[in-house]
């Protein structure tokens, strides 16, 4: 083994390291201890699950079972990504659109990177295809979150500029485009900023976890090389089709813009203006 | 060629729901090819909402619009909005200068106005040409509305609806204004206005209406 266990005693040693953000919580009456302790407790339930979870898909091989992961990994990051945007027709709505816009992200960015890139067989293994599933899911969850309450709270505060633009025979394309590039380049640039940053700002965490089990530091870089470029097609694809899919959820069929009251929730609503 | 006395805009049984709310109550208005129509009545009756539904920027729950006789929910909506063109009460300027602004519409078609081109449609609204190279940002409230009144005359409709037109003008220039809106019917153009101002509102319109809770009725005829 290329790497140093931790015993179970020693990581509930390492615990009480959030005793130190107590201590300030209290001293400082920031009024955080039970949030803090919720937190801790619940990230190590989460994790310890998580991990048993793995442990027995490594076991069985079965890719049924990896597929029936990565679904459910697809559902929480669309609900997700849906459920806190304002002015938006809801999240019923929103929700499976969001999960088409990260499950293209998902197959574009990781089914040819399986099969070319890193030849792992089966293609859906779990050592490797949940793992980076589970990062590209996240960055596109981001991604679909960020553009879909973008293009939906500038529509609502810019809905004069965008319905004087269709009064000039605009198309809802054409009234749409400056929100649009102003979304896209917003969902974009932090996956730009990881990639000029990486290696002097951070070292990324799926690297630095590779070197400490063991793996040569060289190739622990081409594998984080790789997901860096999958983030930014990520990026691309899921903000794309979530832009597309906002615009189509805020016009109606005749290019009349919808309006949407502030913190719809419940969705399933699509009245007009 | 249209029949001259065929109505150029027909609107009939339109309702507009908000809600539980009638804004617009079984609405009918024929508007000749020339003429101007004034709408006056008190705030939050439903002219701006007629407007918007006649522009196409509402959706009406029940009626029909025609214009020149076709359906309007037979025509692209893009292109009905060329021919129908409402001219907002607060209207926003697009990024860039007076020109860029003035050219909007014929761009989207990929046609690119021409200076004096520009300058014509400024001259038509009361404006010095020379306005055109100003950042449209920076525009007064009634240099905004003329500009606005401008860029919607670039895409040559057919039917002109304006909410409040004089409502960020001085008296002369809202005289200007009007007489600019009644010399281009002259030419054709037909003209739906809401005003709140009486003397306005009759000066400008052939056919003077009033709006009441969503009902339009007939007020007098100045023509």
């Amino acid at each position: 083994m290329s790497y140093v266990e931790i015993p179970l005693v020693r990581l509930a040693g390492a615990a009480l390291l959030i005793a130190i953000a107590v201590a300030v919580s209290r001293r400082r009456k920031l009024d955080l201890e039970k949030d803090l302790l919720v937190g801790a407790v619940r990230a190590a339930v989460q994790l310890v699950a998580i991990g048993y979870v793995l442990v027995l898909m490594f076991r069985s091989e079965s890719t049924w079972l990896v597929i029936a992961a990565l679904t459910v990994m697809l559902v929480v990051a669309a609900w997700t990504a849906s459920r806190r945007v304002t002015h938006g027709p809801g999240w019923r709505v929103l929700m499976p659109r969001a999960a088409l816009a990260i499950g293209a992200a998902f197959c574009v960015a990781l089914l040819p990177v399986l099969a070319w890139v890193i030849p792992v067989r089966p293609l859906l293994s779990a050592r490797y295809a949940v793992p980076i599933g589970g990062m590209v899911m996240a960055s596109g969850m981001n991604v679909v979150a960020l553009t879909l309450e973008r293009i939906m709270s500038s529509a609502h505060q810019r809905a004069v500029v965008i319905e004087q633009a269709l009064a000039l025979g605009a198309s809802p394309a054409q009234a749409m485009q400056p929100i649009h590039r102003q979304a896209l380049r917003a969902a974009l640039t932090p996956t730009i900023n990881s990639l000029l940053t990486l290696g002097l700002v951070q070292l990324p965490g799926m690297m630095t976890g590779q070197i400490l089990s063991g793996t040569s530091p060289l190739q622990a870089v081409r594998y984080q090389l790789v997901i860096m470029y999958q983030l930014v097609a990520v990026a691309a694809v899921a903000g794309t089709l979530a832009a597309w899919f906002a615009q189509r959820a805020l016009f109606d069929d005749r290019g009349r813009l919808r309006r949407f009251p502030a913190a719809v929730q419940d969705g399933g609503k699509h009245g007009g203006s | 060629m249209q029949d001259q006395r065929s109505p150029r805009l027909r609107v009939t049984g339109l309702h507009v729901r908000r809600g539980d709310r009638v804004v617009i109550h079984d609405v009918g208005l024929d508007v000749a090819p020339g003429e101007t129509v004034s709408i006056s009545g008190p705030s939050g009756c439903g002219k701006s909402t007629l407007l918007r539904a006649l522009a196409w920027l509402e959706r009406p729950d029940a009626g029909r619009i025609e214009i020149d006789g076709e359906d309007a929910e037979t025509i692209d909506p893009r292109a009905y909005r060329r021919r129908v063109s409402l001219v907002f009460q607060e209207p926003p300027m697009f990024d860039g200068t007076v020109a860029d602004n003035v050219r909007f519409g014929p761009r989207l078609l990929g046609r690119e106005l021409s200076d004096s081109e520009v300058a014509a449609l400024l001259r038509q609204v009361s404006l010095d040409p020379a306005i055109s190279s100003r950042d449209a940002s920076r525009l007064s409230g009634g240099e905004r509305q003329r500009v606005a009144l401008a860029r919607s005359l670039a895409n040559q409709p057919r039917v002109l609806l304006l909410d409040e037109p004089t409502s960020a003008l001085d008296p002369e220039a809202a005289h200007g204004v009007i007489a600019q809106i009644r010399h281009l019917a002259c030419d054709g153009l037909s003209v739906v206005a809401v005003l709140h101002v009486p003397e306005h509102a009759r000066s400008l319109g052939d056919k003077h209406l009033r709006m009441r809770d969503g009902r339009l009725e007939p007020e007098e005829s100045t023509a």
